[in-house]
């Protein structure tokens, strides 16, 4: 097999001494599916842009297809053949798939006149049936109305479009749920069967080792070095990652339930369209556990915990906090009886991503009497417990001046979640803790979950990782459709019962052996 | 990606990456050249005029007006002496009312171009509060103490009503400020115009305007030539409101509210922030600043309050999107518009060059400092709205 591309010696120093990459020597073969693993800050996304085309690098050179070059924009980069798919979709969301496929690139008719839409829906139909995308029927849907999973797909498909022979993939599974990940590496597949070069970014161990040809580790701006993925174990990635010994599996003490904190009785929450999202549900979550909620993404979980920490009004139904009814409260109101919430959107919820790390550390608690000084917030105050923040949850850069739209994603959810775990709260609702974020530091987030349960705080947990949701939690409720099909122990119940579950299905019989 | 919205990102990025200093260098550099542009203007009208004594001849051509004289004049009209300075001060802090009043709603997110109409109504409400107060109270230094607050608490509860209107209309029914805060403008001034006709019409004189408000009401001009219609304290007293203004939006817990919601709606919600209030607040403190504004021009400038009244509210909000809508911003732009509308009355006076060409001199220079500003800002709202995506800086 050819090399399709060479980085030969590249670095990369960033104006104010910051070595993101430190001599990196890279060979990726044609037709493989290559991955760069690492944690957040371990320059995989600053090589991969140097490949293409958004940075110069300080020293050394790309190769593509042993020819040397030197990319100036991305432009350059489509135009030998590599494309890119990023992490947040660039796609304008009300204009068709069509439309966005072309956008830039649109064959045209009569002298510049018209678009040959004809042309361009030939090629789509073309491409998705070679490459078995399955979008032909959607070419007129807005993609809006797309899933995030198949809003993917059209990234894929734009790239394909506009000719690229070696694809980026910058984590493209952080937005996708299991199942949508799956399909995604059935398109890796695809491609690669097709002779495509795929390079695709992730901290991800499982998927790693699932999607992978080879494997090379980057840590601190260097390779650790590349091994063939059946050649190699999640310990010894995790190891090579982080530099240590890393736990992957979460040591839980027996639970010792308290009484209840948060009661929800027949909640009905509808979403903005007025489609009801939540229907008659009930969930208690007592004092010194932690309550999973598992499902598929849309099933009504960002509606039931928005309803719950108080950025959604519900149709019916009771909430109430430790006995008192919380329904009519405000957003403010609820936080000051010690609810902590980690949004999903931490981008755009959890912070003001133009204001610096000491304002967003105060977003929350700006009424609190611990940072207030009369009418004014005592911003001296706020700076310690900033600095207290970044030193704790190791969020890197460690500059509290640093606006938090300069951090990494990773960065920016330890921020959030070591804000809102040191509010010291009586009862957290996390949605997807770890999205985001190295294995060392959910290593972290878990032990302090774990914690804090442990000291009687009731924790309500959302996340799109089954493995999370049955490692952490002490009962499981599985959504579908807005109602819990069951809730579960996750001891008595296997991946694929929950998987079958997730779908709808009741559980018709206590399984006849318990699963470990 | 898009070329267009690549070129947009280059456009909008490199004016939204721009320093503070490089900003002001900015603005510098486009009064200057607005200037330079002006000037040929000016003397391309001249040619086209007919006077009896033109001043300039180029090639034989005749030119009415000079453009080196325009400028001197410009200058010297607006810095050349006491009652200059005194002229261009009394316009700068009449503009740094109507500024805050823009700046403070836009840090909360919120387009407030009613400016005008607070200060209209803010300017009658004063006029009229203090002709009847003035029944009650003696003359002398008790008067002046009793009057002039209450000129301008009237003008400031007045003003702050009909902020508090597209306010409400906005949480209640969710109209667009844009739209209410500019057509309210209308409305003032001719409500204004029919109250003042109908009711408080002073009939000793020809024209639609009050009578004169009380000689313990004015704020007699001090320290400074008194045809210039302009008192040094009240000057401090509009600086002393910039300085409250920026202590409120970076200092307090209600200005970090304003500037989380003006920033990121969805953010400051998550954070327990209450876009109701933020809303209400923003645009009632706005229309409460105005209202002085206008207040301080009725017991400062014109003694009454009279029809006609100058375009102050929209010229305020260009002094704001220069200022970067910063208070402290507040202080040199509002000096160079100050410094402006001196100096074009000086050209208007002294040359006898129509207003319009003034206006259009004016004009000239405000579009082109402004527009820096202008575009920064909308490059800064494309991008957190996900349309554009500008770096920043940071790495990884």
């Amino acid at each position: 097999m050819s090399v399709a591309v060479h980085l030969d010696g590249i670095t990369k120093r960033f104006p104010g001494g910051v070595l993101a990459n430190d001599q990196i020597d890279l060979e990726i073969e044609q037709g493989s599916v290559h991955v760069l693993l690492g944690e957040n800050g371990a320059g995989k996304t600053t090589l991969m842009n140097i490949l293409y085309g958004l940075y110069e690098p300080t020293e050394g050179r790309v190769r593509i297809d042993g020819e040397a070059v030197d990319f100036d924009t991305p432009q350059d980069a489509i135009e030998r053949g590599v494309g890119m798919i990023h992490q947040h979709f660039t796609l304008v969301d009300p204009m068709t798939v069509l439309e966005n496929i072309a956008l830039g690139w649109e064959p045209i008719r009569y002298g510049g006149l018209a678009i040959d839409d004809r042309a361009i829906e030939a090629d789509i139909r073309e491409l998705s049936e070679r490459y078995g995308f399955g979008i032909a029927d959607d070419i007129h849907t807005p993609v809006e109305e797309l899933s995030v999973g198949a809003q993917q797909r059209i990234e894929v498909v734009k790239t394909l479009y506009r000719g690229a022979d070696i694809f980026i993939f910058d984590e493209p599974t952080s937005v996708l749920t299991p199942q949508e990940a799956e399909q995604l590496f059935d398109v890796f597949e695809e491609l690669t069967a097709q002779g495509k070069t795929i390079i695709f970014i992730t901290h991800k161990l499982d998927e790693a080792l699932t999607a992978a040809d080879k494997i090379t580790v980057l840590r601190d701006g260097r390779t650790v070095g590349t091994v063939d993925a059946n050649a190699t174990t999640q310990d010894e990635l995790a190891r090579q990652m982080v530099g240590r010994d890393v736990l992957l599996d979460v040591d839980k003490e027996p639970v010792t339930l308290g009484d209840p904190q948060l009661s929800v009785a027949n909640l009905s929450v509808s979403n903005e369209q007025g489609i009801q999202k939540v229907r008659t549900l009930d969930l208690t979550v007592h004092r010194g556990e932690i309550f999973g909620v598992a499902g598929v993404d849309g099933n009504g979980q960002s509606e039931l915990i928005e309803a719950i920490t108080g950025l959604r009004d519900h149709t019916a139904g009771e909430i109430s906090i430790d006995g008192r009814a919380i329904g009519d409260l405000s957003r403010r109101e609820r936080m000051a009886l010690g609810m902590s919430y980690i949004p999903g959107e931490r981008q755009e919820r959890a912070l003001v991503l133009d204001f610096d790390l000491v304002q967003n550390a105060v977003l929350g608690n700006q009424r609190d009497e611990q940072f207030r000084d009369g009418r004014q917030i005592d911003w001296t105050a706020v700076r310690e417990h900033t600095e207290e923040i970044i030193e704790t949850y190791d969020v890197r850069p460690p500059d509290p001046q640093a606006s938090a739209r300069s951090l990494s994603g990773g960065n920016q959810q330890k921020f959030v979640v070591g804000r809102e775990f040191l509010r010291d709260p009586d009862l957290v609702v996390a949605a997807h803790p770890t999205r985001g974020v190295d294995v060392g530091s959910m290593e972290f987030i878990h032990d302090q979950l774990l914690g804090m349960r442990d000291q009687g705080v009731a924790i309500l947990l959302v996340s799109a990782s089954l493995d999370e949701v049955t490692s952490l939690s002490d009962r499981i409720g599985v959504l579908h459709d807005g109602a819990f099909v069951d809730v579960v122990e996750p001891e008595s119940v296997t991946k694929e019962q929950l998987g079958l579950m997730m779908a709808g299905e009741q559980r018709e019989t206590e399984p006849a052996v318990e699963s470990q | 990606m898009s070329q267009l919205k690549e070129r947009l990102e280059r456009l909008f990025g490199t004016l939204v990456r721009l320093s503070t200093g490089q900003r002001i260098l900015v603005s510098l550099a486009a009064v200057i050249f607005a200037i330079g542009v002006g000037m040929v203007v000016i003397l391309g009208a001249g040619y086209f005029a007919t006077c009896d004594s033109p001043v300039l001849f180029i090639l034989g051509a005749e030119f009415c007006y000079n453009p080196i004289e325009v400028s001197l004049v410009l200058f010297d009209g607006s810095f050349g002496g006491n009652f200059e300075i005194a002229r261009t001060l009394r316009w700068t802090t009449l503009l740094l009312f109507t500024a805050l009043s823009f700046a403070i709603p836009y840090k909360a997110g919120l387009f407030n171009i009613g400016a005008q109409g607070q200060f209209v109504l803010g300017s009658l409400g004063a006029a009229v509060g203090v002709i009847w107060a003035a029944a009650f109270v003696p003359g002398g230094a008790v008067g002046r103490l009793v009057l002039v607050p209450t000129g301008l608490l009237v003008g400031a509860a007045v003003g702050g009503l009909y902020g508090f209107l597209p306010g409400y209309l906005k949480v209640r029914f969710e109209m667009n400020e844009v739209v209410t805060t500019l057509l309210f403008n209308f409305i003032a001034t001719a409500v204004a115009f029919v109250l003042v006709d109908r009711y408080f019409v002073d009939e000793s004189i020809q024209g639609t305007q009050t009578e004169a408000i009380p000689d313990a009401a004015a704020l007699n001009p001090q320290f400074f030539a008194n045809s210039a219609d302009f008192s040094l304290p009240v000057f401090v007293f509009a600086l002393g409101i910039v300085a409250a203004a920026y202590w409120l939006l970076t200092r307090t817990t209600v200005g970090y509210e304003l500037r989380a919601m003006g920033a990121q709606p969805k953010a400051a919600i998550f954070g327990g922030v209450n876009e109701r209030f933020t809303t209400l607040f923003s645009m009632t403190t706005a229309g409460a600043i105005a209202g002085i504004g206008g207040a301080l021009f009725v017991l400062m400038v014109l003694g009454r309050w009279q029809t006609g009244p100058p375009p102050l509210g929209f010229d305020g909000i260009a002094v704001s999107i220069l200022a970067g809508n910063n208070p402290l911003g507040l202080l040199p732009s509002g000096l160079l518009f100050g410094a402006l509308q001196s100096g074009g009355q000086a050209i208007q006076f002294q040359l006898g060059i129509p207003s319009e060409l003034v206006g259009v001199l004016r004009g000239l220079i405000i579009l082109l400092v402004a527009t820096p500003e202008l575009f920064r800002m909308m490059g800064q709202r494309l991008d957190r709205r996900g349309v554009i995506d500008i770096e920043t800086g940071g790495s990884d």
